[in-house]
């Protein structure tokens, strides 16, 4: 979420490493010193140029950082905008608190039982809506509500019907993450090369078989990709339904902050939650990496 | 012994009328011989081999394999295919054992027998390397090996060598040949080179197209075990011109059609 605010910066400026490059909107800044001879070691060009990837991500979110200490020590009070070293702080010190970690055990529960029910069902149904259109033709209706409608409107509806207990926010958390995790993995089932099913067929394969030796794991990268991006919308929803509706764990923490203008705080319980968030994409990203070293070997992906 | 009796199949074209992929064809298969389908494209030839294969239904007559008619895939027979078909995601071993663990054999047994069959077809020391790290040659061995392994009575090849260079191509029919002198298997193989045809069958059916039909039927009475160096005799010339011949004339044949009915078309 924050690297996307320091683009208008430049990637030149942020190579800079120089603290004012969030500030200075040119990409072509001629304040960046004399350049340097271009007579650089080959190894150390290399390794530059590896390394420059992760070098820019780090950039960038520093860029950010820097960005919002600036525009925080610039407001007249740190109310309602906290400066970034305040909000550090404050999470320093909430981190040393009971409350803090009682109140991530409160939310991660409903959101972990949300995250694994929506895999455990999804999946599944995913390879089956792939492989047999009638499935797919009776599913078809809801997953297309799940899709059109925004889950968030749902979310009062759930709260209706299961109230404000642990059935309700695990309902929350698994609309979110489900629709995608089913949409992706058909479609990684429609990508499965069909003379491989064929051959499973003429090797005798029952249809057990084929959905288990070829059709699962030649769906694999629909089912990451769906597994990557249900597992961004079950963070989602663990946060929105305790934000908007039922005020508990986490969401409990941001009410009481919001309402006693503890900005710096409030923040600080944000930023918790993007690392988390950000923490769970890398955690599934990296399964994923198990899961397509195939591909990646084969050639298959760029 | 295997008949194809009397076999049929009709495609819907688009415009809703029939399509004759295969119309009355009818020929014995004798158990052990190496018998060759040859036959531009379009005459069917990889229709009837799947029909024998047992994926495709006849749409009239039936195969049968001593005396029993084949209603599907039958553990009988074992296709090796033209694009090899391996999967990407297992190394040459488990893509060998993968049509016996299919079978119902143990995990552990399949791989013991798939680890005889590597050597056979010439490729110890490859176990753990995956489909991608081997040439198509090497490639099309594993999915032989693949089909051995099930140890089936009739071998049904869709063309093995079409995706492969010339030189490989060669070496491959070469091996084929030891595999299936040692085997003693009843090898269908669907192909539309009439120097391979010749060089490996006992028998080669040429087949003509619109519809998929029997042309001829052509005896090669070159001696076995049979040296590559045969390609080089008048027996072996002989044998391809005449075939040459015949597709020829399909050929020329099937292309004044599609120029007559193009010249329709576009008045």
């Amino acid at each position: 979420m924050s690297s996307n605010m320091v683009c208008a910066a430049g990637i030149d400026d942020a190579l800079s490493e120089s603290a004012e490059a969030a500030d200075t909107g040119s990409p072509t800044d001629v304040s960046e010193g004399p350049r340097q001879p271009r007579r650089v070691p080959a190894g150390f060009s290399r390794r530059f140029q590896a390394a420059l990837p992760y070098l820019l991500r780090i950039i960038s979110v520093g860029a950010f950082f820097v960005a919002w200490e600036i525009y925080g020590q610039a407001q007249e009070t740190t109310l309602f905008f906290a400066p970034f070293s305040e909000v550090v702080e404050s999470l320093y010190d909430q981190v040393q608190t009971s409350e803090f970690w009682n109140a991530y055990r409160q939310t991660l529960q409903p959101f972990l039982y949300g995250w694994l029910l929506a895999m455990a069902t999804g999946i599944p149904l995913g390879l089956l809506i792939g492989r047999f259109t009638s499935i797919s033709r009776i599913s078809g209706p809801y997953l297309s509500f799940l899709n059109a409608v925004p889950v968030s409107t749902l979310v009062p509806v759930v709260v209706v019907a299961f109230g404000i207990g642990m059935t309700a926010r695990v309902s929350v958390v698994f609309l979110f993450a489900i629709v995608e995790i089913v949409i992706n993995t058909a479609a990684g089932v429609r990508f499965v090369n069909k003379e491989l099913v064929e051959m499973g067929r003429s090797f005798g394969g029952n249809e057990w078989q084929l959905m288990r030796r070829i059709i699962l794991p030649g769906s694999m990268p629909g089912i990451a990709a769906g597994a990557r991006i249900g597992t961004g919308r079950a963070v989602i929803g663990m946060i929105v339904v305790e934000v908007l509706l039922v005020s508990v764990g986490v969401g409990r923490l941001v009410d009481r902050f919001r309402s006693r203008f503890q900005g710096a705080a409030l923040f600080a319980v944000v930023l918790s939650l993007a690392i988390f968030g950000v923490a769970m994409l890398e955690l599934v990203r990296q399964i994923e990496r198990r899961a397509l070293r195939w591909r990646r070997e084969s050639g298959l992906d760029a | 012994m295997i008949k194809v009796d009397k076999v049929s199949k009709y495609f819907q074209k688009r415009d809703g009328t029939d399509f004759a992929a295969l119309s009355n064809v009818e020929f014995p298969i004798r158990d052990g011989e190496f018998l060759s389908i040859l036959g531009p494209s379009g005459c069917g030839k990889t229709t009837l081999l799947k029909i024998i294969e047992g994926l495709v239904k006849p749409s009239e007559g039936a195969i049968l394999i001593n005396d029993q008619p084949v209603k599907g895939p039958g553990p009988d027979r074992a296709m090796v295919f033209q694009t090899f078909v391996l999967l990407p995601w297992a190394d040459v071993i488990g893509n060998i054992a993968f049509g016996l663990e299919l079978r119902g054999v143990g995990r552990k047994a399949a791989r013991e027998v798939a680890s005889t069959q590597l050597e056979k077809v010439g490729l110890t020391g490859f176990e753990h390397h995956y489909p991608h790290e081997l040439s198509g040659g090497m490639q099309q061995r594993v999915g032989l090996a693949r089909a051995l392994a099930v140890n089936p009575e009739i071998l049904l090849m869709d063309e093995p060598f079409g995706a492969l260079d010339a030189q490989t191509r060669q070496l491959m029919q070469e091996d084929l040949l030891n595999i299936w002198q040692e085997e003693q298997k009843t090898v269908v193989f669907v192909t539309h080179s009439m120097d391979e045809a010749v060089y490996l069958s006992d028998r080669v059916v040429i087949m003509d197209t619109h519809p998929g039909r029997v042309e001829e039927i052509v005896d090669v009475p070159m001696p076995r075990p049979r040296d590559p160096d045969v390609r080089r005799t008048p027996e072996f010339s002989e044998l391809t011109s005449h075939m040459w011949d015949k597709l020829r004339d399909i050929l020329k044949r099937d292309q004044a059609t599609a120029a007559a009915e193009a010249a329709k078309k576009g008045a």
